[in-house]
């Protein structure tokens, strides 16, 4: 089987989040039956997030269109819209280079041989959260104390795939927005589209993830560009997981770098501080990621300083990562 | 709609203008995707930019209900631009003009129709000729036309009305009409009518809608590109064009434009109503109003139609298609009262109950139901499938009149707002004595039957499931109850038994109600040679039936749009005792008691007298694509069955020329092959193509570029730009809703519709103005903003399904009202806080949701502010609850379908205090 991709065309989206609900139904993921027990974001971006029992969310970014005119002769049509509603898919990427999948250290995330997505088996899956903080999308979710109980993400319904079927969110999709096929004819229709919405007027336009950490399996058409659609620019795999990649065969078993979430370091009596922690295998220190300053010293005190220095450059989302769980 | 949902892909211009179906109908944005994509111009007319504005290239702000001055506007906009210019030299060359069809404006409307020279209207008071100042009604009189010869009709050109078995009236006369073929006698339709728009000029458009001068013009420039011959647009609206005082008037006047670009009766083209699924298109054509008989066809009533003679004068026309209206009723009585229903009886008409009609009677609409329970005239109340203590205007004001009942009882799935009225957060169950029945009810998926869409599709669905616990299927609810009531009435006696005892009741298989037996009445069928009980016969009994008495599930053999082949299973489905004689369609249907059909637009749709009992092997089973063999226009004539007659485009002769060719190849339904002497039939013929001579033999009739008689629903077979049909005008004229933030009308002098539905102030319902809780009248100058009302696509309607689904309710946990940035800051007010809407009547706790997408308007040189509030929340239901948005919305409404005006009213907003909504 060649690879396979979603396309994802922005400008088809009329945001009517039957993606979303068709995930959670699909894969019986769980909404609170709390009267009222929802709390509502202040937009039609519910929940905020994708968080451990939602794997898939919309976006909806409201932002003023620069080129609208109240006076003097409208000269083109898109003039006439006051605002660009930029809507947005947020769920797994599913990377060729997927950092997640290399840094599990119980193959819970693997990328299916068939196919090319990165799936999940949650029989495996030990709450590390390695994989959370290995994604340059921030995608895998955990939360303590739902009714899963494991990482969640999207696994790109290959139970679905492998059957013949669409992946769930797909099928659902009645504007058409969402297609799932061969990666290659998903790549040439994305620049069908592309050149369709140049012509449109729509200058900004672009197709994303065909590139992108090796090739991702989520190809998007974006009407408005990249950031107008909460796709992150730029992805990078981060040097610790570059790092866990090259040292996993020399030491085999034991990884010699990871990257540990609150609830492990919490298992470890460690972790006193709602930080991202490294903890280092070689030297057996825990280091806080932001600040480089170690939190639990190991047996033997070493220089941690340049490495972590070097993750730190590179890693920008950690910060806003850190910021968004602080906030809840 | 005139069109259907796969239709939309043919369109060149989409206008959305009191709709925003990408959001409340997004299995409209497929087909609306693939004629963007084609190159198909997209524009949105709302006060909102919506999720529909942002697939759309154009949008163009409004004011909630100002929508006829912005129509006004496009007509004016159309004489000034496309017609004026050409029309002289199309009139002398006759050639075809590249910008403007004027062969569909002269020859398939009225334009050319001389009105009669009483016709007026007057600026001055905003009213037209007809008005009776005493009741507030019109008299139509003087809009109808002058007649230029009365032609009888004859026996030869109608022998079946004339046979001895049909009951005698007075034959219609065809007034042929006065006519202008150049357009120029000042009294034609389309004379006054640019008379009658002159006043809509740009300016005033923008000063009325608060709208930007150049985005208006772009918008009427674009949309009118669809005059020329070979293009095409599409209105596409809902509920935000018709619930308003004037809601009928808008309709009438997006029909209006559509003839005047020529848009009507083509692929692309079309008014397009969008509905709701269940099932205003089902409602409607079922009748479901009190003025209304199934199948668009008027109930009795007191005046014109207190008899079956005076039905048959007053509503058989006298040329086109609805010349039948005999056929259709006396089948309607004989499937109605069965062998009860004879010639001498008048088919049983009398037993029929009449709708008062004189001037002043009391009406008993939607409306008027709950001020006739608060008055105490209605004791007892049915209320099925609907949630009026949330969805009616003036909400508090229902639930209020509800406990003025001795009972009531509502079936639903769920407690509905409606069903636990009494412990409404404003009620006092301690005060309320009205006994309160619930009957759980089988949801769609828990019972067989048909559905219909939008399109006029009616597809057949099997139970998936069997109902939940004690729920019971609507059908089996009513044959407990009616049966109940029978027995009654046969056992004691009682006032005007005869409706109910002389009824045909019958709708068993091995003696249990079943669905099937419906289906073939709605389908029509011949009286003798069919078993009904109630015609004299034996009944249905049937081998092989489940524990529901359905056939189960089988699938339509050939090839099926998800890519299956079905082969043929065993054929099943027949009657072991009984026969019914199914109708092929309504032409068969006759006037004489020997047809019986309960719905004559549905006749065809299950037809097949074979397998009676399995849909599968019926019209309304079909789920076979192949529409490229049929013109690749998304007609799709295998999968199931669209009424009337499987015709997907209504009226669809006028996609072709008077001379019968097509104005677009590539649009073509139609075609009159001149050398061949035949008609080449792409979509089922909207007009008469051929004829059956006396012997049986089956001629081709060519068109006639005279009288291409391409509306042949109508008398004069032409579309009325001017009709004398409505009861508030012959052309649609703008007036300011109820609740208007204007205190002059800036086109008339008239702030309102003069004859709107309850807002005379002698009226009685004096409670659309007043406090709820004071009972004061207050000032409407205290209420500065103009609200809307709409839904999210995560809800439907009151929540009553989709708040009981958790995942809808995290997607869309609560209702807001949405307000502009500019609004915000001058209310102090910031996104996510709890605020509180009032109107007259009450007030809500919502959330804010500060958006870009609203801004203030420059309405008559001032600064407008609107906002618009979801509705879909109410206080009953486990996972989510909030105020009932609908007890803000006036109980006021359009004068002829007596529609709610929900969509513009004025509200205040403030802060609320501490402990609003979650």
């Amino acid at each position: 089987m060649a690879d396979k991709a979603f396309l994802f065309d922005t400008s088809r989206c009329s945001g009517c989040h039957a993606c979303q609900i068709a995930c959670k139904v699909w894969n019986e993921l769980p909404s609170t039956l709390e009267l009222n027990g929802n709390k509502w974001s202040g937009s039609h971006q519910n929940p905020p997030d994708v968080n451990g029992t939602t794997r898939l969310i919309m976006l909806y970014n409201e932002m003023e269109n620069p080129a609208y005119t109240t006076t003097g002769e409208v000269s083109a049509q898109l003039a006439t819209k006051r605002v660009k509603w930029a809507f947005g898919r947020r769920a797994c990427q599913h990377c060729t280079d997927a950092p997640c999948s290399n840094i599990c250290p119980a193959g819970a995330i693997f990328v299916d041989a068939e196919t090319g997505l990165v799936t999940t088996d949650d029989s495996k899956c030990i709450g590390c959260q390695y994989c959370s903080a290995a994604c340059p999308f921030e995608v895998p979710q955990y939360d303590e104390g739902t009714a899963v109980g494991t990482i969640q993400k999207c696994t790109g319904c290959v139970d679905r795939v492998h059957n013949g079927m669409k992946p769930a969110c797909v099928s659902t999709c009645q504007p058409e927005a969402l297609d799932f096929g061969d990666r290659d004819e998903m790549i040439k229709k994305a620049y069908e589209r592309l050149e369709m919405l140049k012509a449109r007027g729509y200058s900004d336009a672009m197709v994303y993830g065909e590139k992108e950490m090796g090739g991702l399996h989520v190809i998007q058409v974006l009407k408005y560009g990249a950031a107008a659609h909460g796709a992150v620019e730029n992805p990078k795999v981060s040097p610790a997981v570059a790092l866990a990649g090259v040292t996993k065969p020399l030491t085999g078993v034991v990884f010699p770098l990871c990257i540990v979430g609150f609830g492990v370091m919490t298992a470890l009596a460690a972790g006193y501080k709602r930080d991202t922690l490294v903890y280092n295998t070689d030297t057996k220190d825990t280091i806080i990621l932001e600040t480089g300053e170690v939190a639990k010293t190991g047996t033997r005190p070493a220089d941690t300083r340049g490495w972590t220095d070097a993750v730190f450059e590179n890693l920008p989302f950690m910060a806003a990562n850190r910021k968004k769980k602080g906030g809840e | 709609m005139t069109s259907h949902w796969c239709d939309f892909q043919n369109t060149d211009y989409i206008l959305h203008c009191g709709s925003n179906s990408s959001e409340n109908h997004p299995i409209s944005s497929k087909w609306l995707n693939k004629a963007h994509e084609r190159g198909a111009k997209w524009i949105v007319v709302d006060p909102r930019y919506t999720r529909t504005a942002e697939l759309a290239d154009i949008y163009c702000p409004i004011r909630s209900g100002t929508d006829i001055a912005f129509y006004g506007g496009m007509y004016h906009y159309i004489f000034e631009n496309l017609i004026e210019p050409n029309l002289a030299d199309y009139l002398k060359t006759g050639k075809r003009c590249d910008v403007y069809n004027f062969e569909y404006l002269l020859n398939y409307t009225n334009a050319t129709y001389i009105l009669d020279p009483e016709f007026e209207f007057d600026p001055e008071t905003g009213l037209f000729s007809g008005f009776d100042p005493e009741n507030e009604v019109y008299s139509n009189h003087s809009w109808h036309y002058e007649t230029e010869e009365e032609i009888p009709w004859t026996e030869e050109q109608y022998p079946w009305a004339y046979k001895d078995n049909v009951p005698k009236f007075k034959k219609p006369t065809f007034e042929k009409p006065k006519r202008s073929m150049d357009l120029s006698h000042p009294r034609c339709v389309y004379q006054q009518m640019k008379k009658h728009y002159s006043r809509y000029d740009l300016d005033t458009v923008c000063s009325i809608c608060g709208m930007d001068k150049d985005n208006l013009e772009l918008v009427y420039k674009t949309y009118c590109e669809s005059a020329a011959p070979d293009k095409t647009g599409m209105i596409l609206y809902a509920l935000g064009q018709t619930q308003h005082t004037y809601g009928a008037q808008n309709t009438r006047a997006m029909s209006v434009m559509q003839l005047l670009l020529g848009n009507i009766g083509i692929p692309g083209g079309g008014v397009n109503a969008l509905r709701g699924e269940p099932n205003v298109q089902g409602a409607t054509d079922m009748g479901m109003m009190v003025n209304e008989h199934p199948a668009y066809l008027k109930w009795a009533n007191t005046t014109d139609r207190k008899s079956l003679a005076a039905w048959l004068e007053s509503q058989t026309y006298s040329a086109g298609y609805y010349s039948n209206k005999p056929k259709f009723i006396v089948s309607s009585l004989k499937e109605w009262f069965g062998k009860n229903a004879t010639l001498e009886n008048d088919f049983g008409y009398d037993w029929w109950p009449k709708v008062p009609s004189t001037v002043g009677a009391q009406d008993w609409t939607h409306i008027s139901t709950f001020e006739l329970m608060d008055q105490g005239v209605i004791k007892g109340y049915f209320n099925w499938g609907m949630n009026p203590c949330h969805s009616a205007p003036n909400a508090a004001h229902v639930r209020r009149s509800m406990a003025n009942l001795d009972w009531l009882v509502v079936a639903d799935q769920v407690e509905t707002e409606s069903a636990g009225f009494w412990h409404a957060p404003d009620m006092n169950p301690k005060e309320i004595a009205t006994e309160v029945y619930f009957l759980p009810c089988a949801l769609i998926y828990e019972k067989p039957g048909t559905i219909l869409n939008s399109g006029r599709w009616l597809q057949w669905r099997y139970e998936a499931v069997a109902p939940y616990d004690e729920a019971k299927t609507d059908l089996w609810m009513v044959d407990q109850i009616f049966t109940a009531v029978r027995d009654l009435y046969e056992a004691e006696g009682g006032a005007n038994p005869e409706p109910i005892t002389k009824a045909k009741w019958d709708y068993y298989v091995n003696g249990e109600i079943s669905f099937y037996p419906v289906t073939w009445a709605l389908n029509g069928y011949r009286v003798k040679t069919s078993t009904f009980e109630g015609n004299g016969g034996k009944g249905f009994k049937a081998n092989g039936l489940d524990e529901s008495g359905n056939i189960h599930c089988q699938l339509t053999p050939g090839q099926w749009g998800d890519g299956r082949t079905v082969v043929g299973a065993e054929k099943k489905g027949s009657l072991s005792e009984g026969k019914v004689d199914l109708l092929p369609g309504y032409a068969d249907l006759a006037a004489d008691g020997s047809t019986a059909c309960a719905m004559w637009i549905y006749s065809g749709y299950y037809n097949n007298s074979e397998y009676p009992l399995n849909p599968a092997e019926q019209p309304v089973g079909r789920r076979i694509l192949n529409d490229e063999e049929h013109g690749g226009l998304g007609l799709n004539p295998e999968w199931a069955f669209s009424w009337p007659s499987n015709r997907r485009i209504l009226y669809n002769r006028n996609a072709s020329d008077v001379n019968g060719q097509p104005w677009n190849e590539a649009k073509k339904l139609n075609r009159w092959d001149a050398k061949a002497k035949k008609w080449e039939i792409v979509d089922v013929n909207d007009f008469v193509a051929t004829k059956t001579e006396a012997d049986g033999t089956v001629t081709q009739v060519a068109p006639d570029p005279k009288n291409p008689n391409s509306f042949f629903m109508l008398w004069e077979q032409r579309a009325r730009l001017e009709s004398y049909g409505m009861a508030d005008g012959p052309f649609p004229e703008f007036f300011e809703p109820f609740e208007s933030p204007m205190d002059r009308n800036i086109l008339n002098g008239s702030l309102h519709n003069p004859v709107a539905f309850g807002m005379s102030g002698a009226s009685k319902y004096d409670s659309a103005k007043l406090d709820a809780v004071t009972g004061e009248e207050h000032d409407l100058k205290d209420f500065p903003i103009v609200a809307t009302t709409y839904s999210v696509t995560e809800h439907w309607q009151t929540g009553g399904q989709s708040r009981s689904c958790p995942a809808l309710l995290e997607a869309m946990p609560t209702q807001f009202v949405e307000m502009s940035y500019e609004l915000a800051e001058e209310l102090g007010i910031q996104n996510n806080d709890d605020v509180k809407v009032s109107s007259r009547r009450a007030s809500v706790v919502v959330k804010a949701l500060v958006t870009r997408r609203f801004a203030p308007f420059m309405v008559d040189g001032k600064v407008q502010h609107q906002v618009g509030l979801t509705h879909h929340f109410g206080f009953t239901h486990e996972f989510g609850q909030g105020d009932v948005v609908n007890d803000l919305t006036p109980n006021v409404g359009d004068p002829n379908s007596f529609t709610p005006e929900y969509k513009a009213f004025m509200v205040k907003i403030e802060k609320a205090h501490e402990g609003g909504v979650h």
